[in-house]
């Protein structure tokens, strides 16, 4: 069962996707026997305390039961603590744990409808048709949206990864990468708007490709303006 | 016929005036402006005339402006069908009226749906182009969202509330009357946006999408419809407030009030409340549309070139999530009333940990208002936000989980009958504890970066609205449709329609799930081919549920006319409602009640059920 649900997940392309794959892991684990017990409880119910049609005669007379309904509150309540520190608490601050970090890569997106565009400020690199960035290396992207222009969010699904491009407002999403690969043979590779954007909002999109470290130098020496 | 429908032919009449006046007022008024590239002030100002007329002509006059003006007072009430097409002030006919035309508005919603998942079908654009997806879509999700807000509050409420504490009417009757004949200008303004270049922007409407000075006209439209109707579910909500603080026969304490009454009580401080919020969201869209000014666009350049400097459009997501997210407790409190109300009565116990319950749903009230931004996320907010707003979103599942233990408890060691009202309520169980154990996943930062816009936030929420809210709709038009109608619906054709939807909801929506953890994002008209096939297979699922609508809507109309006489109390109820007649009177009890027990004393020696011996008059039926 949960291999079956460990296979569910797209490839995991970041330190991040690792991150959240195991939270919904974990969620998921905790969830499964909750849901067992409403279905157990309630299935039981039906099959064990039924009555024939024209019975009218009453059930015992039960209007609560203390015990009962006391560790009931107290089990809730410390699932839910448990589950607010960990995954909650722990994953959002891993997750956020290189925002202190000198990045190896700076990305400046921007969002116009309904294109992205990628600046490399430091490379002198600026590009429309993909996205390419090299492995095992930490990414810093910049992102906004054109002033006039609408709300986008900055999404790739094989990073696990999103924020949205907000018009006159910078935001910042790190993403450190761990598996090369590219759109043309994971569909997840590519950048996607998750917000919607309008008219074309479905097909704006662009592929990203994730290279080897020499490979990445070799690309930015090729299309680098200086 | 004529003289039936005379009612709504003089509103439609006024309203045309109205809304030339409107029409005319703003034409002279743009001349003293530059002139503006489209007609949105025109429309505007016609629409708002058009919406007074329609008012004014529809009972406005007959029933306030005559006593404005010093004249006699016509409380003339139309009697016979025909009262159901006018401004009838009768709680009962509002709520068949809400009812009736909000189950219409489900099944085109539903019809929507459909469309939707033809087009989604394959990952390439066939049935429609990008435009036309993108109206369906946000048709299909507000007229769904005034759906699930309505039927509960406007339907049930005024239906059922008034004859459960024993009263002759709600607090304020005319203005109940003016709630619901706000609502029919909505529906008229969602369907015409197809006619004014559509609406592309959800309903969540963020601008500077829904304020693009290129965008099309029926944003606008949808705007105002939204508007008008939150003005209905303030005016709903205060009214239901203020009848069962005021309105309860003698007796009727507040730890008598059904479970239902509670419910409905603690969605009620959230109508009046929040609605408001949303609805200055709103205006300030239509005024930036309209008019130019800069609440959420941050920059733009006037007509003589000169840079503007305006608004944040997360202000925007703020303000609409301080409404949108208490409002899906609107939709599920009463919802979890239903839920309990109808299990209670079919197993014949009392609702179990009754206090907690009520605890639970004012916990719930509270709690709603507090956890807005777990909508943003990834919106760009402040950081320090992410913490508390996630730590607050699941504390919620504390109460929620008592609505369970509540379920679960009054089920236990009950004396249950399967019949469709109950059938139903044990669904919303099942299917609700689904939608609210994959919301953890949401609330979770974490988890919610990555889900947040994709298909498991639209499983998630359906597996509640729909899972939750429509299916314990479901259990109570079974439930209440004989004390309605005065007739019963076909057994057969209920479990027909109940096992077609409960199995194919699912199916439909469970498998819904995977590819939103496979990375397909929502609001989308084509998509990756990876996700060809289990689209398919999510549409295939889908049609077979809209199938299982037909078995309802036949048997719900055709049931009216030919069903059995129901009788007073066939389920042997113990609550007031079904201790008159079936449909009741018209001042609901023949003497006032006066209750002397609580509402489900079943299996307690004293009497067979609690609220019935304490009752004039006596029951009907000789049981």
């Amino acid at each position: 069962m949960l291999i079956l649900l460990w296979n569910i997940f797209p490839v995991a392309a970041s330190r991040e996707a690792d991150i959240i794959d195991e939270a919904f892991l974990i969620l998921t684990i905790l969830a499964i026997p909750i849901m067992a017990l409403v279905v157990v409880i309630m299935g039981y119910s039906v099959l064990k305390f039924r009555r024939s049609e024209g019975d009218f005669e009453d059930a015992e007379y039960v209007t609560t039961h203390k015990t009962w309904v006391h560790s009931w509150l107290i089990w809730t309540t410390a699932l839910c603590i448990a589950v607010i520190i960990f995954p909650g608490w722990i994953g959002l601050v891993d997750i956020r744990a290189t925002q202190n970090d000198v990045a190896d890569v700076t990305v400046d997106v921007t969002g116009q409808q309904w294109v992205w565009t990628y600046e490399y400020p430091d490379l002198d690199v600026s590009i429309i048709s993909e996205l390419v960035l090299p492995v095992d290396s930490l990414v810093r992207f910049n992102i906004t949206a054109r002033p006039d222009d609408v709300l986008h969010s900055f999404w790739i699904p094989a990073f696990r990864m999103k924020i949205d491009a907000v018009p006159g407002l910078i935001t910042k999403m790190d993403v450190t990468t761990t598996e090369i690969g590219e759109f043309n043979h994971d569909q997840n590779f590519r950048v996607q708007c998750a917000e919607l954007c309008g008219l074309n909002h479905a097909i704006m999109f662009t592929r990203v490709r994730v290279v080897e470290k020499d490979e990445f130098d070799a690309w930015v020496a090729e299309h680098s303006a200086s | 016929m004529l003289t039936a429908l005379w009612p709504l032919i003089r509103a439609i009449i006024w309203s045309a005036i109205g809304g030339a006046i409107g029409y005319g007022f703003a034409s002279g008024l743009v001349t003293f402006t530059d002139p503006p590239q489209n007609l949105e002030v025109q429309i505007s100002l016609a629409y708002v005339g058009a919406l007074l007329g329609w008012l004014f002509g529809i009972g406005v006059w007959k029933y306030w402006g005559r006593e404005w003006f010093g004249l006699k007072p016509d409380h003339n009430e139309i009697k016979g069908a025909s009262r159901f097409f006018s401004f009838s002030i009768d709680h009962k006919v509002i709520g068949v009226q809400y009812l009736v035309t909000m189950v219409i508005l489900f099944l085109l919603a539903g019809a929507l749906a459909m469309l939707l998942r033809v087009e989604l079908a394959n990952g390439s654009q066939n049935l429609m182009n990008a435009e036309q997806y993108n109206t369906a879509m946000s048709l299909h999700g507000i007229i769904m969202i005034a759906v699930a807000v309505a039927t509960i509050m406007g339907g049930f409420s005024n239906f059922v509330l008034p004859l459960m504490i024993g009263a002759d009417d709600v607090a304020f009757p005319r203005l109940n009357a003016l709630s619901y004949w706000i609502v029919p200008p909505v529906a008229v303004l969602l369907i015409l946006t197809p006619f004014f270049g559509g609406f592309d922007t959800g309903w969540t409407a963020y601008p500077p999408l829904s304020t693009a000075a290129n965008g099309p006209d029926g944003t606008l439209l949808f705007a105002f419809a939204f508007l008008t109707f939150g003005l209905s579910s303030i005016l709903g909500g205060m009214n239901f407030l203020v009848t069962i603080i005021a309105k309860r026969a003698p007796g009727m304490t507040w730890g008598r009030l059904p479970i239902f009454v509670w419910s409905v009580f603690a969605a009620a401080i959230i109508s009046l409340t929040a609605t408001q919020w949303v609805a200055y969201g709103l205006i300030m869209i239509i005024l930036e549309r309209t008019t130019g000014m800069m609440f959420f666009a941050p920059t733009a350049i006037d007509a003589a070139g000169v840079g503007l400097s305006g608004g944040s459009s997360i202000l925007f997501e703020h303000v609409f999530w301080f409404y949108s997210h208490p409002a899906v407790y609107i939709m599920i409190l009463p919802a979890f009333g239903l839920e309990l109300e109808i299990i209670s009565h079919f197993t014949r116990k009392p609702v179990f940990a009754y206090k907690w319950v009520v605890r639970a749903f004012f916990a719930i009230v509270f709690l709603s208002f507090l956890v807005w931004a777990h909508h943003l996320f990834t919106s760009g907010m402040g950081q320090n936000l992410h913490g508390p707003f996630m730590l607050v979103t699941e504390l919620i599942s504390i109460p929620t989980g008592i609505v369970f233990l509540a379920a679960l408890g009054t089920m236990w060691r009950g004396r249950m009958w399967l019949r469709t009202p109950m059938l139903f309520a044990l669904a919303m169980v099942f299917n609700f504890s689904i939608g609210g154990l994959t919301g953890i996943f949401l609330a979770d930062v974490a988890t919610d970066i990555n889900l947040q816009d994709t298909y498991f936030v639209v499983a998630h929420f359906h597996y509640t609205i729909v899972g939750g809210e429509i299916f314990a709709i479901m259990a109570a038009l079974y439930y209440w449709y004989p004390k309605i109608t005065g007739r019963m619906y076909n057994e057969t054709l209920g479990r027909i329609h109940w096992a077609g939807m409960f199995l194919f909801f699912n199916m439909t929506f469970l498998t819904m799930f995977i590819p939103g953890v496979e990375g397909m994002n929502r609001r989308v008209a084509v998509y990756p081919e990876t996700f060809n096939d289990i689209n398919f297979v999510v549409s295939i699922f889908a049609f077979l549920m809209g199938l299982s609508m037909i078995p309802f809507a036949y048997n719900m109309a055709n049931s009216w006319i030919r069903g059995d006489v129901a009788g007073d109390n066939p389920w042997h109820a113990s609550t007031l409602e079904w201790q008159t007649t079936s449909p009741p009177p018209e001042e609901n009890f023949e003497h006032e009640p006066e209750v002397f027990e609580g509402p489900y004393n079943y299996g307690r020696k004293r009497a067979q059920a609690s609220q019935r011996p304490a009752r004039t008059p006596a029951p009907a039926e000789g049981d």
